[in-house]
């Protein structure tokens, strides 16, 4: 399949760059030292700091994974391969996006060691919030991937895609403080856009299924976006 | 095979394409010629569905370019000015990621990357990473590239440019023999090339179709009367005017040398040549050079081009 084959270049081309080695060594490295300090001072079977910090992190190492999914193509000109191919930009863009997801997954699943850890030590660990945890930080993940696809498809420079994408998730990430500064409807509106506050709310162990609907359509529409992005290079 | 009518194209208020009309056989070459910024890339985005028109229609292999966008690109194969390579891959696995997104099953895949690089001499290359071939094997990887779903219609942008000589000639040659199994544009704005390896030759300036004709027509017609160039010694007492007698439009030039006089002739038919050298023999002239002067693409180019008179003789 297509998608399949656009994903499969892509995974053999992170493995290429130093980019995703980097990403990995100070991901994990971070994470571990987040892991024994929170362990260290609160003295709890906890992961939710853990998985909480870990977001931030990944708010800033997902545009350092996406910056080059579609701008990379357009600087090496090897885009008009693509779009000359019998293939959809759809079909370009979800391969990008599940290429980078499935590094994300990897990248995620090397952290249950911590939680397996405590496991061994605490055997009355209460996995509910855990199990929502990461499925919640997967969801993040996508979100976090589709927004970097998306600013990748408007610029050939990486740097400047990257850019775009940490500050759209930033702005993602304090729409949340909206609520306590308008007090009222709007507000309240507006910090549903937070990604963050949802995300945290899959850490506290409750999995809604409206938060699960939102990341969903969240990342849909900035897949959306990217694929309309693409095509319209086309029609300047 | 193809066909553009009045293809309009312009970039925001620029308009690099003008009433853009062509129509080529099946088994053509058809050989684009202009300066750069012509329009040639343009014309060829816009066929191969990278780029829309402004205005106007284009087919190719009888599917629309705006509504059968998809059956056009399965039946094209593309070689962009640059050609559109990973440079982390080897050849085998571009090849073979190319083969996927061109829709090609396994066992079929296999087989056209194995005929490709040995049509196209790339068979001891396969393993080697892009990034460390050299200019002109990476331009017959692009090649590759675009043969690999064995295409009706080759595009190929500028083919031979940024390569050395001996590439060029060796690329020029396997797109000639390409031409056996594939309707083929390229582009150019080498002149030789031209001449060289294309049937036809739509000239463009600005956009605009300058000329559409044979190489054979456009040289013949811009050649006129044969001319040719003769340097001589002639002994002292040469009677230069017994050459403007035989021949009206002889331009004697001054001595060039000491010894040596230099001459361009300008006949009315091939045969008055027979008589000149006879006369210039009697005398005991010694030739020098004797060349015929062949108007080139490159006059009849300036010419239209520049709507300049070149003198023919020049
Ligand atoms: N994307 C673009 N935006 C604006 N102008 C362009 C673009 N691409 C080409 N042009 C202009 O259109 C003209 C034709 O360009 P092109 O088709 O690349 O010419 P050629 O291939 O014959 O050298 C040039 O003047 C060029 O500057
Ligand atoms: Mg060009």
């Amino acid at each position: 399949m297509k998608v399949l084959a656009i994903m499969k270049r892509e995974l053999q081309s992170f493995f290429f760059s130093p980019i995703a080695y980097i990403v990995f060594a100070a991901f994990m490295t971070i994470v571990g030292y987040l892991f024994w300090i929170v362990l260290a001072t609160s003295k709890m079977a906890t992961l939710e700091p853990m998985l909480y910090n870990a977001a931030f992190i990944l708010l800033l190492a997902s545009p350092v994974l996406t910056m080059r999914l579609i701008s990379e193509e357009k600087k090496s000109r090897t885009i008009e391969l693509l779009l000359t191919s019998p293939i959809s930009p759809a079909e370009i863009i979800l391969g990008k996006f599940l290429a980078c997801f499935v590094l994300y997954c990897v990248l995620i699943a090397l952290t249950l060691q911590y939680p397996l850890f405590m496991w061994h030590y605490a055997p009355d660990l209460d996995w509910g919030p855990i199990i929502s945890g990461y499925i919640g930080l997967l969801l993040l993940g996508a979100a976090f991937i589709s927004v970097g696809v998306f600013a990748s498809t408007l610029t050939e420079n990486q740097i400047i895609a990257a850019m775009i994408s940490f500050g759209s998730l930033v702005l993602f990430w304090i729409l949340g403080w909206a609520k306590h500064a308008f007090e009222n409807a709007f507000g309240q509106m507006i910090s549903n856009l937070s990604v963050f506050d949802r995300y945290a709310e899959f850490l506290r162990g409750i999995l809604d299924s409206g938060n699960v609907v939102f990341f969903a359509v969240f990342t849909l529409t900035w897949l959306f976006l990217a694929t309309r992005a693409l095509e319209s290079d086309r029609w300047r | 095979m193809i066909e553009m009518q009045n293809i309009t194209k312009y970039y925001d208020n620029f308009r690099a394409l003008n009433n853009f009309n062509l129509k080529v056989e099946k088994g053509e070459i058809l050989g684009l010629l202009g300066p750069n910024g012509a329009g040639k890339t343009t014309a060829m985005r816009i066929l191969t569905c990278f780029l829309p028109a402004s205005s106007g229609k284009a087919s190719v292999a009888g599917f629309d370019i705006f509504d059968d966008s998809v059956e056009v690109r399965r039946r094209l194969g593309y070689l962009p000015e640059t050609p559109p390579l990973y440079p982390e891959m080897s050849v085998n696995s571009y090849l073979n990621f190319v083969g996927e997104i061109r829709e090609l099953p396994f066992g079929v895949r296999k087989q056209r990357i194995g005929y490709v690089c040995e049509r196209i001499g790339l068979d001891a290359y396969r393993d080697r990473i892009i990034n460390t071939l050299s200019k002109g094997y990476r331009q017959r990887v692009g090649l590759a590239q675009a043969l690999l779903h064995n295409p009706e219609v080759l595009i190929l942008d500028e083919p031979t440019v940024g390569l050395d000589p001996n590439q060029i000639i060796e690329i020029r040659n396997l797109i000639k023999d390409l031409a056996q199994d594939h309707t083929i544009i390229l582009s150019t704005h080498i002149l030789p090339e031209v001449s060289m390896t294309c049937g036809r030759v739509v000239i463009i300036n600005e956009g605009e179709i300058a000329a559409v004709d044979s190489v054979k027509n456009l040289e013949k017609n811009a050649t006129g009367r044969p001319t040719w160039k003769i340097i001589l010694k002639a002994p002292e007492s040469f009677d230069w005017q017994s050459i403007v007698n035989k021949a009206p439009d002889a331009q004697i030039n001054d001595l060039v040398q000491a010894d040596t006089s230099e001459f361009k002739l300008r006949l009315n038919k091939s045969e008055d040549f027979d008589d000149l050298f006879k006369v210039l023999t009697k005398e005991n002239c010694v030739f020098r050079e004797i060349t015929p002067i062949k108007a080139t693409l490159e006059d009849v180019f300036l010419k239209i081009t520049h709507g300049e008179e070149r003198k023919e003789n020049a």
